[in-house]
């Protein structure tokens, strides 16, 4: 018996052996080898507008810049030799808007016809945050204004106009969009410019050209490729390599499909009497019971009114209670005025000028052999809804998950997509292999 | 904006993930057969032929026999196109298996088991990038049989239990909730009770010491879950509503059926060979739903497709009697993996697998036997896009489990090897 247990021992250190030699065999997934690929990432210069800057729920913050795009990007870029990002820092506070107005976050608001409190954005409780003015520690790698055309971004004298590009700017009056960039002296630079050529105007409502320039119009599309052009020139003429981001169709944004264009529903009653009024004002606008376009003004119609129908989109800015309890886009007296719609005939104006740009856009980049970004394209995908490791994602306001409370930029979920969709066209001009961001690490919209 | 906009959130389902799959079968049945890549069907060398096959009662003498398993398992994603591998939470599982059977007569034997034939768990660490699809997934199942076998010849016998399941399952996840006073993700837990009914029978065919042939049929098991409770925690005021605080699920799993076939033989005096086929109908398993007891536009009753396909495993395992007192065993397993491409989740990231097993039993008194094992498995790497969550990415899985166990002879036979 006790030669069996020595045996006995000596397998079961064999088996122990064995059981050794298994833990030893961890799972071996190796991530990629991360690669600069043939751009070279050591001063990367991000130029912008808004979208580029962070702005964010209405205003400029330190926390959108710290969860802009090109930040992120630059995060990805310092692995694979990428130097440093600096950002022309706004303080802490509930940010601005340009207009010292502070951005806005959810809230709870009664709407006039109801006694229940429901969700709504709200200004900021944090109230807005002073443009600091930090030109002294430029130059800036983020070279992001919000509200700049295409167009605007060689021209000296807008660093005067705009507080965003004077707040950092060398030198206000001489200083442009482009110097600033070619202050950095970059290796690599993202460029997306022209949302604002078209957004200004349609965000507005289209109002009437005006000889003012700096009243929203969309921007002619010879001087948008001439200003990218000379742009995307001067950015070159070192070497230096880069992706250029087109316009994505601005009317597809929460901003503009929000509020439904037939949102007065009546009764058959309320109907008649509608009706009545209006014939008695020989107006030939009917209202059926049930769901009715609201009531627009339109310079082609008779007595300049007409009701909305399915192709007009009704602005996010539209004043609600106006509608649910002031009579508004139902009265005679009370169409929506231009700056709350974008009729049938601008939506079209805008996705031509939008299409024409991206046409410019896509010879630059092919000429320059530049990475070309379609967000265009992207922003398609996003508007019919992507899932991304278990969230699901829309062109939807707050609910859609990707759009901040402005209805037009992304919250910093929606700019972390809008970064990966850079690193998959430059991983694929440039044979790099720059990891993507980690979505999931940043926040969509933020509930009480 | 209105109430109307809440109701668009996530009006997904809350849950709607793989839970079961190949790699929920608990190949770990009895420490012997482990060591010979869990063959058994055709082999009747103890007690735990209860599980194998009933009907090999008929050829094991009066015994218990109890093992226990050192289950663990160590998995890593890695997400595409990043830098990102996240390593699950090592976890260490206990899988017990416990048979004892009893001569009534010349033709009958009657026995009881417990054991533990699905199984799963698997955590991840808190932030990882998949924590919308899942962070935490655990099932425990044991099942009861009490079983007869009934010797027709001196060669051939049948036999059958009854299975009384119970089951236990828990599975979390983050919600993609952000609360602007709160850093804590939304989170959902849905845990609850399974209770099933099934039954296992076999025929075995034993026609010299050198060859034996078994078959057996393992039923499908519904487990269904009454009383689960479904918890909603960190939810921001503004949509508490639409997260019940207290609210209850139905669902029901279905635990496949199988068909195992078996063969044993003796190579020379002291090495037996035996080699088991398994056909297990996942089939079955085409969706799986969750039905609330409180509905709300973001709590919906959900059925997700599983589309799972009938799958196979082979095992071959070779037993040397290394002595009177001693043997040895090795053996080799692939099992196939129920799941096709885009249904691979972070709760069973399963693929194909490779099995190497090895064990040995010895003699410590004349009635007593302690039986050794260790299985190894690699679960080869898979990379797919699932097509539900659009988690995308690479799973590698590593099984390492040691077992240990007694057999038990309760009355005692003078020549203990005849039974082999």
């Amino acid at each position: 018996m006790i030669s069996n247990y020595e045996k006995m021992k000596k397998y079961i250190l064999q088996i122990a052996g064995i059981g050794l030699l298994f833990s030893a065999c961890k799972t071996n997934l190796e991530p990629q080898l991360i690669s600069s690929g043939e751009a070279n990432f050591s001063r990367f210069v991000a130029v912008g507008n808004s979208l580029a800057s962070g702005y964010s729920d209405g205003a400029l913050t330190l926390e959108g810049q710290k969860n802009s795009y090109p930040k992120m990007l630059a995060e990805q870029f310092a692995l694979a030799g990428g130097g440093v990002f600096k950002v022309p820092y706004m303080n802490e506070g509930g940010g601005n808007d340009g207009s010292n107005n502070a951005g806005r976050v959810l809230g709870f608001v009664t709407p006039c016809n109801s006694s229940i409190p429901s969700l709504s954005p709200i200004l900021n409780p944090k109230g807005s945050t002073p443009l600091n003015n930090v030109a002294a520690q430029g130059p800036y790698n983020l070279v992001a204004v919000p509200g700049i055309r295409a167009i605007d971004a060689n021209w000296n004298l807008y660093s005067l106009l705009n507080p965003f590009l004077n707040r950092f700017v060398q030198t206000p009056g001489t200083s442009t969009l482009l110097s600033e960039a070619m202050r950095i002296n970059p290796t690599f630079f993202t460029l997306w410019l022209g949302n604002n050529d078209v957004l200004g105007y349609a965000t507005e409502g289209a109002p009437a050209a005006s000889a003012n320039p700096l009243v929203p119009a969309i921007s002619d599309d010879v001087a948008v490729k001439v200003a990218l052009t000379t742009f995307v020139d001067s950015l070159t003429k070192f070497g230096a390599k880069g992706a250029i981001a087109n316009v994505p169709d601005v009317t597809s944004v929460p901003y503009f499909t929000t509020v439904p264009w037939n949102s007065v529903i009546l009764t058959q009653g309320k109907a008649d009497t509608l009706n009545q009024l209006y014939a008695s004002l020989s107006l030939p606008i009917t209202w059926t019971a049930g769901a009715n376009g609201l009531l627009i003004v339109d310079s082609t119609q008779p007595g300049f009114l007409r009701k909305a129908i399915d192709k007009d989109l009704i602005l996010l800015t539209t004043p609600g209670d106006s509608i649910r309890c002031g009579g508004w886009g139902v009265l005679p007296d009370k169409p929506l005025i231009d700056r709350y719609v974008l009729d049938k005939d601008e939506v079209t104006l805008v996705q031509l000028a939008t299409s024409n740009y991206n046409k410019s856009i896509a010879e630059l980049a092919a000429a320059k052999n530049l990475a070309l970004v379609d967000m265009n394209a992207y922003m398609r995908t996003i508007t019919s809804g992507i899932v991304y490791n278990g969230i699901t994602m829309n062109a939807k306001f707050i609910s859609g998950g990707a759009f901040s409370l402005d209805g037009v930029h992304p919250n910093p979920r929606g700019y972390a997509l809008i970064a990966n969709e850079f690193i998959r066209s430059i991983n694929a001009k440039y044979k790099s292999s720059i990891p993507y961001v980690e979505l999931t690490k940043y926040k969509g919209v933020l509930f009480p | 904006m209105n109430k109307k906009i809440l109701s668009f959130f996530l009006a997904c389902s809350i849950f709607s993930d793989n839970l079961f799959a190949g790699g929920s079968k608990v190949g770990l049945q009895g420490i012997k057969q482990i060591g010979m890549a869990h063959t058994g069907v055709g082999f009747a060398q103890d007690a735990s032929t209860i599980y194998f096959n009933p009907a090999g009662m008929s050829f094991v003498i009066n015994q218990f026999v109890g093992g226990m398993n050192a289950l663990i398992p160590s998995t890593s994603f890695l997400e595409k196109g990043t830098n990102i591998t996240t390593d699950a939470t090592a976890q260490v599982f206990t899988p017990l298996a416990a048979y004892g059977q009893l001569k009534l007569s010349k033709r009958i034997n009657v026995g009881i088991g417990a054991y533990t034939p699905f199984g799963s768990g698997v955590m991840y660490p808190a932030e990882w990038t998949g924590r919308y699809t899942l962070t935490e997934v655990s099932l425990q199942t044991i099942f009861i049989q009490p079983t007869v076998s009934f010797r027709i010849t001196d060669k051939l016998s049948i036999g059958g239990g009854y299975i009384f399941a119970n089951g236990r399952v828990n599975l979390e996840k983050d919600l993609p909730i952000a609360s602007s006073t709160n850093s804590n993700d939304a989170h959902a837990r849905l845990n609850g009770d399974a209770k099933g009914n099934g039954y296992n029978v076999g025929i075995y065919y034993k026609n010299d010491k050198r060859f034996n042939f078994g078959v057996t049929y393992h039923s499908e098991v519904t487990m269904n879950v009454d009383e689960g409770t479904a918890e909603f925690t960190n939810i921001p005021t503004a949509l508490s509503t639409t997260f019940p605080a207290k609210n209850t699920f139905v669902t029901e799993l279905d635990l496949p059926a199988e068909i195992a076939v078996g063969t044993s033989f003796k190579l020379n005096k002291r090495t037996t060979f035996a080699a088991d086929f398994n056909y297990t109908y996942w089939k079955t398993f085409d969706s799986l739903g969750f039905d609330y007891g409180l509905n709300t536009s973001s709590v919906t009753d959900a059925k997700s497709p599983r589309l799972y396909e009938n799958a196979m495993a082979f095992r071959a395992g070779i037993q040397y009697d290394a002595s009177r007192n001693t043997q040895l065993r090795v053996g080799a397993f692939f099992d196939q993996t129920p799941i096709q491409n885009g249904y691979v989740s972070p709760e069973l990231p399963d693929n194909d697998r490779l099995g190497l097993t090895a064990g040995a039993s010895f003699k410590l008194e004349d009635r007593l036997q302690l039986d050794l094992s260790i299985m190894y498995q690699n679960v080869f790497k898979r990379t797919q896009t699932n097509k539900e969550t659009g988690l995308s990415g690479t799973f590698h899985t590593k099984v390492l489990a040691p077992g240990a166990g007694l057999t038990w002879q309760i009355r005692k036979r003078t020549s203990y090897a005849k039974n082999y």
